[in-house]
């Protein structure tokens, strides 16, 4: 079977969805635009994760970038809806001294990009979430930031593609095999089912895009996987009405790997208590980092140790039955930042990939730079600074 | 700290038939046996006691249910620990991690058996969400474990041979059976045939059956299903009627009969999630009721020290499982202490199993049943997903379990897709094309609090 297309996009994950998103609002509709993961849309870490829609103030160009897209977030659940979508907030909170003093860093740093943030004190803090240990020193509340559901925002995304173009194609259970290579740019994307003449394609296949890059004979992508532990609690449990995390997760969490991610062997791992109210009243308790290759088992160690933080914090949670737990692999790029933009040694290679824990949060505004660099018109923030070609 | 730690030669999650029959054996050769079951008593699923002191007297058995008595009794006065109410959660080869009136505990053993029983299958039909509408199996458990009447007046509707001891626990507790419907054609009785002559407990057990509902003026009506159940809160009428031979509806013959309780049965599930988290192979029969954990001749898994017997291994009921928990303890004692397993034990279990198979093969899945659901039914009832949404999950994200789960949240809740799991695949492709996916499993098997994770002893 031969099938052609102006464009395919490879992997269904939420940066997959959102490219085939903004393509197909983008492009002129006769555009044929073909999304394939080789499992279920959503199926990959957009399906293992939280849905944290996160501000991150660290830079000026962290700030636009991140800040746009969580706004572009807001804009697509009033525009295309059909995924849930709560504006709650995030509290930071803090434990230990040494962490109390990256409060006032962070209130700064929101400040200086002109936002603002609220500082609670400890009776404070117990007004807005009686269900948080009463002896916590107070907290930082940030009311930009949101929560979606990301699998069902996969989904709408991929609705509102289909309602904005006719000619959008989606292939779940179809995966690629392989590139057809011809006159140094690509002519076709090879998969089970057969091959797609194209002559552009874009790889958006999250921790396994340097398989893809492999096929296609290009260098390793210096993108790893991160692996997170997650567990949930059962419907009408969550101790808090307010996502918040541990303030030590900027730390750690943004701050450069200390660890090789190529030494899989080596990493200890770390935690920051990440707690997410979902809209059912379950909590989803996260999180854990650590590199290991792909494995996919839980480290029950990580997880005690990530548990035993968030019943220090919310001690309710003791109570709150664990339906289930799972691990997700964060696609962690060399630099910290996602690589968004043509792959510069092959022509008609085009790559999305590499947003480690903040793919949910940043999909709108990748989907929109990309697509918008593919139509050939002006960005929205400057793409620059995310360009492949400068750690390939 | 670690004091909720306990030793024990072999360890047994579930005491029904199969848990009760292996460990009375091991107890008799002076192994140290610890069971570990969810229920208030032991019994399991067929051989279900009152509690002490309970109201409505005892309930018409079947003869084979003798059996069951004596293994009770053998099972009290053995030197077996038995721990009731306690949930395993979590398990590793040679350790079995519980919770226990909300205390975390582990168990240390040399070797598993695995005896967890099934699950009832479900299968969607408008209105089976209503109160009153229960299963097959919780309809026996209210009767024959709590001494509850039901109702007054019940439909007892499905497939398979649990239909009759349902019906029968109703009318001994003193239920009017207003109908019995069983969706396959009367030829499945004369499948089944081969099964029960072969097999002399097992024909005394079906003349026995026959008689109670010949007494009782209730015929089972063959070819019939229930297509919707009807009321105001609670149900009050079912819409029953014919189906053709591969369990489609017949909408021309509805007819209503005014209810206030119905028993849905369609046959029992494995319950492999222990079995697959100690990493045991598992393989898929549509004859025993889907997925089940794989044994060898002597009922030892693909994991050394774990051996799996009953339901787990395959549906096959009470006979099966104590044929195979009695193997399974002799092949632990060989194990052990030296020496050979009986090749009697081994050719009971094959008797057994094959009658077993014969009856299960009389009654096969009937995949027109999933027809009965309509677009606003209720697939997946912990996360309240109908099958419209379903089926747009499936379109979207694509036919396997894991794109319906990730479109439409079917299979996420508390149960972990294990009541729905098996309709979900079969409802939103229908053409039966797509295979279906193993279940996935991670810990804890069954929802256990933050506390009990963060108590539980290290292995
Ligand atoms: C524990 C955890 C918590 C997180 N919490 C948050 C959070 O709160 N907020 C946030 O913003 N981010 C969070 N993240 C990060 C976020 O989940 C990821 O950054 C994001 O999901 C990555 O999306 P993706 O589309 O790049 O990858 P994926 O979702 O993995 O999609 C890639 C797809 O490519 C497909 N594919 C692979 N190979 C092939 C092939 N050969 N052919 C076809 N298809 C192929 C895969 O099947 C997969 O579906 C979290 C991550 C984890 C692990
Ligand atoms: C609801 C129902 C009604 C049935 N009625 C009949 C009938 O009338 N006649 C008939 O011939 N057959 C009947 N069967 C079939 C019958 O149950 C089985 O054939 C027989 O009981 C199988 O024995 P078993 O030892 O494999 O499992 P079971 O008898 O099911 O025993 C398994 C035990 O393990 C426990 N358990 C499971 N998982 C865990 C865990 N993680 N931690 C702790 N404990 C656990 C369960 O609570 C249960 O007590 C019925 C089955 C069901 C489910």
């Amino acid at each position: 079977m031969t099938d052609t297309a102006d464009i395919v996009v490879i992997g269904g994950g939420i940066i997959g969805c959102s490219v085939v998103y903004h393509l197909a609002t983008l492009l002129p509709r006769d555009t044929r635009i073909v999304l394939l993961d080789r499992g279920p849309i959503a199926g990959g870490t957009s399906g293992s994760c939280m849905g944290h829609l996160m501000v991150t103030p660290d830079t000026p160009q962290d700030y636009a970038f991140s800040a746009t897209s969580v706004r572009l977030w807001q804009q697509l659940h009033e525009q295309v809806g059909g995924f849930e979508h709560n504006p709650t907030g995030a509290l930071y909170l803090a434990d230990a001294a040494e962490d109390l003093e990256l409060m006032p860093i962070l209130k700064r740093q929101f400040e200086a990009n002109g936002d603002r943030c609220d500082v609670l004190d400890g009776k404070q803090l117990q007004d807005l979430e009686p269900g948080l240990a009463a002896d916590l020193p107070g907290a930082l509340y940030y009311p930009g930031d949101g929560v979606v559901l990301p699998m069902f925002a996969c989904g709408a995304l991929l609705r509102g593609a289909r309602a904005a173009s006719p000619n959008v194609v989606i292939r779940p259970g179809t995966g690629v095999t392989g590139f057809d290579i011809q006159g140094g740019r690509v002519a076709g994307v090879r998969t089970a089912a057969g091959v797609i003449q194209t002559r552009r394609c874009v790889n958006a296949a999250g921790v396994w895009s340097p398989e893809l890059g492999t096929m296609a004979g290009l260098p390793r992508l210096p993108i790893y996987p991160r692996a997170g532990n997650l567990a949930i609690t059962a419907h009408h449990t969550t101790p808090v009405r307010t996502q918040l995390l541990e303030i030590s997760y900027l730390r750690f969490a943004h701050g450069a790997a200390t660890v090789d991610p190529t030494k899989t062997d080596e990493d200890p791992g770390g935690h920051a208590v990440n707690l997410q109210p979902q809209s059912n009243g379950s909590c989803l308790i996260g999180s854990t980092r650590q590199f290991r290759g792909m494995d996919r088992t839980l480290n029950p160690e990580l997880l005690h140790r990530s548990l035993l933080r968030a019943q220090r914090y919310a001690p309710g949670l003791a109570a709150a039955p664990i339906v289930r737990t799972w691990v997700g692999l964060r696609p962690y790029s060399l630099d910290k930042h996602p690589l968004i933009g043509p792959w510069p040694h092959l022509d008609g290679m085009w790559i999305a990939a590499g947003h480690e824990g903040l793919g949910i949060s940043l999909a709108p505004i990748t989907g929109l730079l990309l697509a918008q660099q593919m139509a050939g018109v002006a960005t929205a923030v400057d793409h620059t600074p995310y360009l492949p070609g400068r750690i390939l | 700290m670690n004091e909720r730690i306990l030793d024990a030669d072999v360890g047994i999650v579930g005491a029904g038939p199969g848990g009760m029959a292996a460990a009375v054996e091991l107890a008799r050769a002076g192994l140290r046996v610890l069971v570990l079951d969810e229920g208030a008593r032991p019994g399991g699923q067929i051989f279900r006691q009152l509690p002490a002191g309970a109201a409505g007297g005892k309930i018409a058995e079947p003869p084979s249910h003798h059996h069951g008595h004596a293994l009770l009794q053998q099972f009290g006065a053995g030197a077996i620990t038995v721990r009731s109410q306690a949930v395993v959660w979590n398990a590793q080869p040679g350790r079995l991690w519980f919770e226990q009136e909300g205390a975390s505990w582990l168990l240390r053993c040399q070797r598993i058996v695995l005896a967890p029983g099934a699950y009832d299958r479900c299968i969607p039909f408008p209105g089976w969400t209503l109160p009153g509408v229960i299963t097959a199996g919780a309809a026996q458990v209210m009767v024959r474990g709590f001494g509850i009447r039901p109702g007054q007046r019940a439909l007892v509707a499905g497939t398979g041979p649990l239909l009759l001891p349902t019906v029968t626990a109703l009318l001994a507790a003193g239920v009017r059976v207003v109908a019995a419907l069983e969706a396959a054609p009367r030829l499945a009785a004369l499948k089944a045939l081969p099964g029960v002559f072969g097999n002399g407990a097992r024909l005394r057990e079906a003349f026995w059956y026959a008689r109670q509902l010949l007494q009782r003026g209730v015929r089972l009506q063959w070819s019939s299903a229930m297509f919707a159940c009807e009321g105001d809160g609670v149900v009050r009428r079912a819409v029953i009627g014919k189906v053709d031979r591969h369990g489609r509806p017949r909408r021309e013959t509805a007819r209503t009969v005014d209810v206030d309780v119905v028993c849905a049965g369609f046959g029992l599930v494995p319950s492999i999630e222990l079995g697959q988290l100690l990493g045991c192979a598992i393989a898929r029969t549509d004859v025993r009721g889907g997925w089940c954990v794989t044994v060898d001749e002597v009922q030892r898994t693909s994991v050394p020290s774990v051996l799996a017997v009953g339901e787990i291994c395959g549906i096959g009921g009470g006979e099966v499982a104590m044929a195979e928990g009695r193997l399974a303890a002799s092949a632990v004692l060989a194990d052990l202490r030296g020496g050979e397993v009986p090749a009697a034990l081994r050719a009971r279990v094959r008797s057994e199993r094959k009658a077993a198979d014969a009856m299960l093969r009389a009654f096969p899945p009937l995949p027109g049943l999933y027809e009965l659901a309509d677009a606003p039914t209720i697939v997946c009832r912990c996360e309240d997903v109908p099958l419209a949404k379903v089926r747009e999950a499936a379109e979207l994200h694509g036919r396997d379990a894991r794109g319906i789960k990730m479109g439409c949240r079917a299979g996420m809740g508390p149960c972990q897709a294990r009541i729905c799991g098996p309709s979900l695949q079969a409802m939103a492709c229908g053409d039966g094309r797509v295979p279906m996916d193993a279940p996935v499993v991670q810990v804890p098997v069954k929802a256990v609090s933050v506390g009990t994770m963060l108590a539980a002893p290290p292995g």
